[in-house]
């Protein structure tokens, strides 16, 4: 499924502060499950943290949008997660993502569990999918309708993938921390040839 | 409710074929009443292909006569609520929903179910849901 | 932190039978390592509660070790609804290893073995299934099926929604044998033009088959009050109650939507399965059979006739986890049991092999259950918008089959081509007048033509999806209803479409199909757990495939003849 990935980039979230109000109206923010980056690595497809979270703000970056991270730690609900950071986004929109990979772009004024794109299966988010996320993101910050990301869809996802996306969803849940509060982050990507 | 009703067993089953004289339609027709012939004339109408509940309470007996009791008293509950038009049951239900609905609002919901529509086995329902309701806090905030 | 080792493709040598076993399908499974704390198992865990059971003032105050103050809302559904309080202490102190033998010994009757589990438990069924192999699980089902003749249901979708589409598949699937299908849509807007489709269509191959549309409850209720449907089925419940309430429901409102349901003479079913709670992530610490037992006993105290389970779309938990697939078998055993309607699964995609997709289900299909598959693909697996099931269309004669080599009836039948050809075209024309007297937009020939001799929705015009999404906003807005249908087929030369169709909706009348297991024959005769209601007594008993159905059953598309062995059957 995923090719051997040669040289493997590593993901560091160093903590900057609380995570508060942006004022940046074209601002996207990307706002992280409790496990994500640590104690998880990849999604469930392999696919590194270090390059969903490059190929976000890659996304955001060639649509002209600027990139906060925050991560979140008293839940480990997917739409509770964008909705959060969706608030605190200066354009009140956020990118929210799983550690397994499961994503959903979302806006501060809908209700928590609808949204504007949601990406359930986690299996089919590669990098490419990745980037167009970030740069649809960036769009609609800026106010713009962009076409939204095509979804993909495997009949034989169930059967290869449902187990393990309960495991991981599990073990998620168990890195929820309530007496933590979001926090900002900065990605320190290092790459280990 | 005619007296043979009572004594309905499995062997009346399926009415449709056994017992047609003891179905009728609300409008009062018979079942072989219902005929192509009667539907182009528009003699049948849409309000003769629903279930009456006295044919509801026959079907939950013969459910009963062969120990399935709680279909017999799913079969009362819907003959009650033959009465209560579509939107309302619809309306009913979402307010039975977790968190939808105050314990007033569903003490009126058991009222009217037994006031407005003699549906005394859907209000007790109803009452037992807010009362497990609010013991498992699933009931909507007082407030507004 | 993850104590998974790497997969070894960083291991230099492997031998070439490795090479082969790597590339062969069933490597494309998922399997997990159990996590009972988590409920990420199947039957067999620790943390499961120990059966326990005591009444006080006719009331059940103790359930499998929880007292009434510590009841969570299914504990107290299931103690006041579904538990005979009257008989339940001594049902609960029956040794467990008695009641599994009574559920696969033939001399004790199904009367008896349904009887006692009226008094039971979820902690004390589960201790009972635990006793049974598969094997084991298998006797049970036989007997305790509710129905004595078993059936099958089919999924009719397309991929583009396309109406004509589901409607001549829904004609071949009727054709084929099947008592039940089922649709569901990608564009939810579509709803009342596909499930118009399915109706048309099945009626035109087989009168007296049943359909639905699954959707959300609120327009799965419409469309069968209008008569467009005739069943519902995806009216979920849950084995936990934080689950059940994410799921914003709870076992009163449920009851009060099953009631709704036979207050419009409409056929319902419930719909559960292993593995969704875990897969939820709120399992509460409990195997997966546990829980589904308690959504079994919710289903039966509610009152309604029956339920489909065996994982249903969570299949791909417990078929990761070990004797997963015993559990699947095991619900289906316990909804048998609990008296009610078994709709049995097989009806997700659930594996790459297709050894081990036929090993699945084996268990339902052998014993016989009230529907064998609860959605088998009657379209292309890409076309199946329940995102595909354990079997489509390309195994149809292996079923065929199957059915002859076992001499078991799995409810389908081997049809002649150009029967299925005639089937097809007149339920793609009935289709074609439908939608030019009720002015939605139109049907073409060239339409009509794919239909008959297409496979998937790659073979078929594209419509105007646009058009058709306001062609089934004003299906709606102008009250159509089956009455209406049944008078435009009639109008336009499908008198005997018409007919079926009638003939479903005069049901209404009678309530005869709110009765469990309720199917119709060909020629209208409610079948249903009262007047065949199965008798199952060991060896020579039962529902035996014999007679004029299984000489329908030895034809396939290619057999030899006897007679003259250089040509084949016809």
């Amino acid at each position: 499924m995923t090719a051997a990935v040669e040289s493997v980039r590593t993901l560091t979230l160093r903590e900057v502060g609380p995570a508060e109000r942006g004022t940046r109206p074209d601002e996207v923010v990307i706002a992280l499950s409790p496990a994500f980056g640590e104690p998880f690595t990849k999604t469930i497809v392999d696919v590194p943290h270090a390059e969903v979270i490059r190929q976000l703000l890659a996304g955001i970056e060639e649509r002209g949008g600027s990139a906060r991270i925050i991560k979140v730690y008293r839940t480990a609900d997917l739409a509770a997660i964008a909705h959060f950071g969706a608030k605190l986004s200066g354009s009140g929109i956020a990118v929210g993502v799983l550690s397994r990979g499961t994503t959903v772009l979302h806006q501060r004024d809908l209700a928590r569990l609808s949204n504007l794109e949601l990406f359930p299966q986690a299996p089919l988010l590669d990098a490419e999918v990745f980037r167009m996320i970030g740069a649809n993101a960036a769009q609609y910050a800026q106010g713009q309708s962009p076409r939204p990301v095509p979804t993909r869809n495997d009949q034989m996802a169930r059967p290869r993938w449902q187990a393990k996306a309960a495991l991981l969803h599990l073990k998620e849940f168990e890195c929820i921390d309530h007496a933590r509060a979001a926090v900002e982050v900065e990605p320190v990507i290092t790459r280990v040839d | 409710m005619t007296s043979d009703v009572s004594e309905l067993t499995p062997a009346d089953y399926p009415l449709s074929i056994n017992r047609p004289d003891l179905l009728r339609t609300p409008t009062g027709k018979a079942l072989g009443d219902i005929t192509m012939a009667g539907v182009v004339s528009g003699e049948v109408t849409n309000e003769d292909l629903r279930v009456t509940p006295d044919t509801l309470v026959m079907q939950g007996q013969i459910a009963e006569s062969v120990g399935r009791r709680q279909l017999g008293e799913n079969c009362r509950r819907a003959a009650e609520m033959t009465a209560i038009p579509d939107e309302e049951v619809l309306a009913m239900y979402n307010a039975l929903r977790p968190n939808a609905s105050t314990a007033a609002q569903l003490e009126e919901i058991a009222s009217r179910l037994e006031g407005t529509y003699s549906a005394s086995t859907c209000a007790a329902l109803v009452r037992e849901a807010a009362q497990v309701y609010a013991a498992r806090t699933l009931l909507a905030e007082e407030d507004s | 932190m993850t104590a998974v080792a790497p997969r070894s493709e960083s291991a230099v040598h492997t031998s070439k039978r490795t090479a082969i076993l790597e590339d062969r399908p069933v490597n494309l499974d998922g399997f997990v390592e159990e996590w009972p704390e988590k409920g990420l198992v199947a039957m067999e865990s620790d943390y499961d509660p120990q059966p326990s059971v005591r009444v006080e003032d006719g009331r059940i105050v103790e359930l499998d070790g929880r007292t009434r103050d510590a009841f969570d809302f299914m504990d107290t559904y299931i103690a006041d609804h579904a538990i005979d309080v009257e008989t339940c202490e001594a049902a609960v102190a029956t040794p467990s290893v008695e009641i599994a033998r009574m559920l696969v010994d033939p001399r004790t009757s199904r009367d008896e073995i349904v009887a006692l589990g009226r008094g039971l438990t979820p902690a004390k069924i589960l201790d009972v299934v635990k006793l049974m192999n598969v094997v084991e699980i298998m006797m049970g089902i036989q007997k305790t099926r509710s129905r004595r003749t078993p059936a099958n249901q089919a999924h009719s979708t397309s991929a583009k929604d396309n109406p004509i589409q589901v409607a001549a598949d829904a004609a071949e699937a009727a054709v084929r044998g099947f008592a039940e299908l089922e649709t569901t849509l990608g564009v939810l807007r579509y709803a009342p033009l596909v499930a118009i489709g399915l109706q048309v269509g099945g009626q035109t191959g087989r009168g007296g088959v049943l359909t639905q549309c699954a959707l959300e409850e609120a327009t799965e209720l419409d469309l069968g009050m209008r008569g467009i449907t005739a069943y519902a089925e995806t009216i979920s419940i849950y084995g936990t109650e934080s689950v059940f309430v994410d799921g914003d429901d709870t076992p009163w409102s449920k009851a009060f939507l099953a009631s709704a349901y036979a207050s419009r003479g409409i056929k319902m079913r419930f719909t559960s399965g292993t593995g969704s709670e875990v897969q939820m992530g709120n399992a509460e610490g409990r195997s997966m059979l546990y829980l589904e037992i308690r959504c079994i006993l919710m289903a039966k105290g509610a009152g309604v006739q029956g339920l489909q389970n065996g994982s249903i779309s969570c299949i791909g938990v417990p078929g990761a986890v070990p004797g997963g697939i015993r559990a699947v078998a095991a619900e289906n055993l316990v909804a048998s049991w609990m008296d009610l309607e078994c709709a049995s699964g097989n009806d997700q995609s659930f594996s790459h092999s297709p050894m081990r997709r036929t090993s699945r289900l084996l268990p339902q299909m052998l014993p016989g259950t009230d529907f064998v598959c609860s959605g088998y693909s009657g379209v292309p697996n890409k076309d199946n918008m329940f995102a595909g099931s354990n079997l489509d269309t390309e195994d149809y004669d292996d079923w065929n089959v199957i059915q002859r080599d076992m001499q078991v009836d799995g409810g389908l039948r081997h049809v002649r081509e150009d029967v299925i050809l005639q089937v097809r075209n007149k339920a793609a024309r009935a289709m074609q007048a439908v939608f030019a007297e009720l002015d939605l937009p139109a049907i073409t020939d060239e339409e009509v033509e794919a239909a008959t001799y297409a496979d998937s929705s790659d073979d078929y015009p594209d419509r105007d999806v646009l058009a058709d999404l306001e062609g089934a906003k004003s299906v709606m807005d102008r009250g159509i209803t089956g009455l209406d249908l049944v008078k435009v087929l009639e109008r336009t030369g499908f008198g005997d479409v018409a007919e079926n169709y009638l003939q479903v909706l005069r049901q209404r009348v009678s309530g005869d199909l709110l009765q469990t297991a309720a199917i119709f024959t060909g020629d209208f005769v409610p079948l249903a757990a009262i007047n065949d209601a199965n008798d199952y007594a060991g060896p020579g008993t039962g529902y035996r495939l014999s007679g004029e159905r299984w000489e329908e059953l030895k034809k396939l598309r290619h057999v030899t003849s006897a007679e003259n062995p250089e040509e084949e059957v016809v």
